[in-house]
């Protein structure tokens, strides 16, 4: 079956249902050409299933240059634990160095993270992007109330897709909860990020990452100095859903 | 080539910012005339074009544009930098594309 064929809507129906193994069963016995998004933190349990499924799978991770040390060493010891190659994403030099020259280093801390981010992780994304069929990310619903509440397991990913072509999306931790992924991590051995010992939850480059309390949302522990924001150009999904 | 443009009226009535915004970038860019037609979202009603649009295309945000042409599949962007450069060849800074997707996707940020 190529990509082509695949109908997302009746797929997110029956898929809905499934783990994540039998989702990552799916993705990977389908494509070919498919990739995993591994950031180096708890997202480890989608190497640890797809591995167990296909010991040649193709993971990348975006090194956007500001990871804490432990990450980077976490990334090369996933490598070794598992014997894979992980396809490590570096941003465009050039635009790095523009905005650091034009904002300074730390341009987030006074505007927002998003051109950071753009520049250091969405320009690498979208760049592999372009050279699959299919990726595999480890987003969760409950990560997020404001912007992953909605997150299906399967989807038509337009913002990434090649011209005219297709690119399909699958997010098998979608349905699960932080529990049930460090149950499954305890429970299998994985290897894990050495920094979720020490109080972080969610973990991405070091300036804008920190270590959370006891009750305390693991969304608060990124880019705290900015207000939540709604997702505004969201079609109300129940509307979308109850469609006659 | 047909296209088709999908805005959004809020829930509570108001129109979609980012909407205006970009029907505004599009007027005093000259695009706004290449649109054949323009379908209104309502949040409030099912069976608004738009919605049954959105529905059918399993679009979940907007503005999007549909683009049809006779013979080929027809294409739907929800990155409107993304429609301008690939449809009305307009040139686009790389930055503002990829900052636009993190707003349309602001999911994208915690990978």
């Amino acid at each position: 079956m190529t990509a082509q064929l695949l109908d997302v809507i009746d797929l997110e129906t029956r898929l809905q249902s499934q783990s994540p193994q039998e989702i990552l069963g799916f993705a990977l016995e389908q494509f070919d050409n498919i990739g995993i998004s591994f950031s180096g933190a708890e997202d480890v349990v989608l190497v640890d299933m797809a591995w167990k499924i296909n010991k040649d799978i193709k993971v990348f991770s975006l090194d956007t240059g500001r990871l804490h040390a432990e990450t980077y060493q976490y990334i090369d010891r996933v490598r070794d634990h598992y014997g894979i190659q992980i396809d490590v994403l570096f941003p465009d030099t050039e635009q790095v160095q523009t905005l650091v020259r034009e904002k300074g280093l730390f341009s987030f801390y006074k505007d927002d993270h998003k051109e950071c981010c753009g520049i250091r992780k969405i320009g690498p994304l979208r760049k592999k992007l372009l050279t699959l069929d299919a990726w595999i990310t480890g987003q969760r619903r409950d990560q997020s109330p404001g912007t992953r509440a909605a997150i299906p397991v399967i989807q038509d990913d337009r913002a990434f897709a090649r011209s005219g072509d297709k690119l399909t999306k699958f997010n098998p931790l979608a349905n699960w909860t932080s529990a049930q992924v460090w149950h499954y991590i305890r429970s299998n051995n994985v290897p894990y990020n050495p920094l979720h010992d020490r109080g972080f939850i969610s973990i991405g480059c070091e300036p804008c990452t920190r270590p959370v309390g006891p009750g305390q949302h693991e969304r608060e522990g990124r880019w705290w100095w900015e207000e939540a924001t709604m997702k505004e150009c969201g079609l109300h999904a129940v509307n979308l859903n109850d469609k006659p | 080539m047909k296209i088709t443009m999908v805005k959004k009226i809020l829930a509570d009535g108001s129109p979609c910012k980012k909407c205006g915004e970009v029907e505004q970038k599009m007027l005093e860019a000259g695009h706004f005339d290449r649109i054949d037609e323009v379908l209104i979202a309502d949040e409030r009603d099912l069976a608004s074009p738009g919605m049954l649009l959105a529905g059918e295309l399993a679009v979940d945000r907007a503005p999007f544009f549909l683009v049809e042409e006779a013979g080929k599949p027809p294409l739907v962007y929800t990155v409107y930098l993304k429609f301008v450069k690939e449809i009305l060849n307009q040139a686009t800074e790389e930055k503002d594309e990829l900052k636009e997707i993190l707003d349309n996707n602001p999911d994208l940020d915690f990978l």
